[in-house]
């Protein structure tokens, strides 16, 4: 029961913070490195609101990812437009600029252990005598309607419709009348904002420190390839694999390999199968 | 026309004369050059910054009282700060080397104090130390025994080095352990559950204490159970404590995601008093507020008395006064109150060696005797660790506190404790 409900928990968190660093590359094709940054500075935006402002705390979550979406979208269209298509330069450019803004809030005061945002819902039930504490079971239950609602969005929706287009064929998609760029900062946004709204859901559970930014790209970045890369239900269920087979090497091998599980599926998908499970990118190299 | 010549000459040299008197009555007094004092610090984690802090306000109220006294020339300290980032997951040992050769070379440091912060960083600069013939001065972060054991066994090498701060063996044995012993008789307490950092002293300490208390007749609950640095949950292993009926929960990590660890015991309700060996997320005064209380009973361990109020000496309480007032919060945790003492004790030392020539210094610390922060303190002359004691009047102090009510009350050693330990409510029978 422990595995299934913290498992669970687990999946949901690191799906959660892939799904912005999926989407970003599956339509604009540009491997956005700066998404751990992102993640780490929608955690201090909010704290700032929250914390030093005083702002209510739904109207605070409700601005730092108005802000995290325009911050995404200018990176974009002042950065990373210039070197669109040339895949080195876009992940040295945005590594660049993810390293800018972690180093510069550590540059900043921004370190210590007492960076904190309050949890959505106090207290805890006991599920099965397993206890789970309320804002974890928010976060499966946030993360489940973000999984709901991208589906809907890029099934349903004329913009949703558009980014699908051009994820699938770009050239195609511009032949229709899509804008491609217009597009990729749409997505740049989008991406920005889940990353930001995976940092108002997970920090709450301990506290904002630089060093998030690190870690949450080197988990999204194992989710993605697992997943596929661009392929964002790829990367839901690699979430689930990951965040499972995490919770089963700590509770039958020890927590301290828990980290080397995420590494250890990067080497495996890269070895057997380095398109992913959903990734189209080399499939017909690998069937060759 | 002789007579005028001769008056001309002896004006030209009184005019110099006046010139020269004049300019060495009012020229400036020459500025003795500052002694560098060289810190290679984890900046961005407590164990540093803290220790950052402490070392820049004891050398401003010492060069404020004038500086240092080396053979009759008063000379003011100079602090150069690097940071080492060794406390941080995934940086190599290699780059606090780095920083502790660029204050040598680069900063001309003549003293190394505070860190490096990680023990298997300050370990890998002994022999840099031995190699540049550098006093060094260890404040913060290091625990690990074989720090002063390599000292002991190859002192003409390694003479260079001493900590002022406490190390793991005594900790355990002399302070976490009979802490424990006490818990456990007054409230009939027996089963421990031990949580470790994946990091040396952390699994050297965590692996002691299971076997010294397994010996006390303590039920150790499986081995210890080990999270890498940067872990961000652990609730399997509190559903594992708390299946298994833990009782205390020993912690002993130095990473900031601790917190999350005291949030999670808070919020399954974990009948287990959580203990902090080292735990330097609790450590802080800014952690009722982060936690919004819910590190209420968590015991943390910081090493020295002064990191926390108490009146372990007349000196404890100025220099928690002096710290706020300076920084605007109270020394913070584990290496603050060290890191404050170590400059005093240098300047000591310079000051009765009357130069700043290595042996002299080495020698001059070894005889240091000097009533500190946190006790008396002394260096072995072997080893050249402090001594420690639970008495101040004979040694450096330890200092565990419990969060009670939004403070840091000290609860052990019992000479200089503020208050009783408590359990939380869930916890009574």
């Amino acid at each position: 029961m422990d595995i299934l409900i913290y498992g669970t928990i687990n999946s949901m968190a690191l799906a959660l913070m892939a799904l912005g660093f999926a989407l970003v590359y599956g339509i604009s094709r540009v491997a956005n490195f700066a998404h751990g940054a992102l993640y780490v500075i929608s955690g201090f935006v909010t704290w700032g609101f929250v914390r030093a402002l005083g702002v209510n705390y739904l109207l605070s979550i409700f601005l730092t990812m108005i802000i995290i979406g325009v911050v995404g979208a200018l990176i974009y269209q002042f950065i990373l437009i210039r070197v669109r298509g040339m895949a080195i330069s876009e992940i040295i450019a945005s590594y660049a600029i993810g390293l800018a803004i972690l180093e510069g809030l550590r540059w900043g005061g921004f370190k210590g252990m007492t960076y904190t945002l309050p949890v959505f819902i106090e207290g805890s039930v006991d599920i099965g005598e397993i206890p789970v504490d309320f804002h974890r079971l928010v976060v499966v239950g946030i993360g489940a309607a973000v999984v709901a609602f991208l589906w809907l969005f890029t099934h349903h929706t004329r913009i949703g419709l558009a980014l699908r287009g051009m994820a699938q064929d770009e050239r195609a998609a511009l032949m229709l009348g899509i804008d491609s760029d217009l597009m990729a900062v749409v997505a740049m946004a989008l991406g920005s904002m889940l990353a930001g709204l995976a940092a108002i859901l997970l920090l709450p559970l301990g506290n904002i420190v630089v060093e998030a930014g690190y870690n949450v790209l080197i988990l999204a970045i194992a989710v993605c390839i697992v997943g596929g890369l661009g392929s964002w239900m790829g990367a839901v269920l690699a979430a689930f694999l990951i965040g499972f087979a995490q919770i089963l090497t700590v509770k039958y091998l020890g927590s301290h390999y828990q980290m080397v599980v995420a590494l250890l599926a990067i080497i495996f998908t890269l070895v057997l199968r380095p398109s992913g499970l959903f990734g189209q990118q080399k499939e017909l190299e690998e069937r060759v | 026309m002789k007579k005028k010549s001769m008056w001309g000459v002896i004006i030209v040299v009184i005019v110099v004369i006046a010139a020269f008197v004049i300019y060495y009555a009012t020229r400036p007094p020459k500025i003795e050059p500052g002694i560098v004092i060289g810190c290679p610090l984890s900046t961005a984690f407590l164990y540093g910054w803290d220790a950052e802090r402490a070392i820049t306000l004891a050398v401003e109220e010492i060069n404020a009282a004038g500086g240092v006294n080396v053979a009759g020339k008063k000379r003011p300290f100079k602090v150069e700060v690097i940071d080492t980032r060794d406390l941080e997951p995934g940086v190599p040992v290699s780059e606090a080397l780095l920083v502790v050769e660029k204050l040598i070379l680069e900063k001309k440091a003549d003293f190394i104090l505070g860190g490096p912060v990680r023990s298997e960083a300050a370990l890998a600069a002994m022999d840099l130390l031995s190699k540049y013939k550098k006093v060094s001065i260890l404040t913060t972060g290091v625990l690990t025994p074989k720090y002063h054991a390599r000292v002991a066994k190859e002192y003409d090498k390694f003479k260079y080095c001493f900590r002022i701060t406490g190390e793991a063996v005594w900790m355990v044995t002399g302070e976490i352990i009979p802490c424990l012993v006490d818990i456990g008789q007054r409230f009939g307490l027996d089963r421990i559950f031990i949580m470790i950092q994946d990091v040396a002293h952390a699994r050297g300490g965590g692996g002691l204490i299971a076997k010294i208390m397994a010996k006390k007749g303590w039920h150790v609950i499986g081995k210890p159970e080990i999270y890498p640095t940067g872990t961000t949950d652990f609730s399997m292993g509190l559903i594992k404590a708390k299946k298994e009926k833990a009782q205390v929960i020993l912690i002993w990590m130095d990473m900031p995601e601790t917190s999350i660890l005291l949030k999670q015991w808070y919020d399954m309700k974990l009948p287990a008093l959580p203990f902090g060996s080292i735990i330097a997320a609790a450590e802080q005064p800014g952690f009722w507020k982060a936690t919004e209380g819910k590190g209420e009973y968590c015991l943390a361990n910081v090493v020295n008395a002064g990191n926390a109020p108490s009146n372990a000496t007349p000196w404890t309480m100025k220099f928690v006064e002096a710290y706020k007032k300076r920084w605007n919060i109270e020394p913070e945790g584990y290496g603050t109150s060290t890191s404050y003492m170590a400059p005093y004790v240098l300047k000591d030392a310079i000051e009765r060696a009357g130069s700043l020539e290595p042996d002299a210094i080495i020698k001059a610390l070894e005889a240091t005797d000097m009533m500190g922060v946190y006790g008396r303190i002394r260096f072995d002359p072997k080893s050249h660790q402090v001594i420690p004691s639970v008495d101040p009047e004979e040694g450096a102090v330890g200092s565990i506190f419990q969060w009670q009510a939004k403070k840091r009350v000290v609860v052990f050693p019992k000479k200089i404790a503020m208050g009783e330990i408590q359990l939380p409510p869930w916890m009574k029978k």
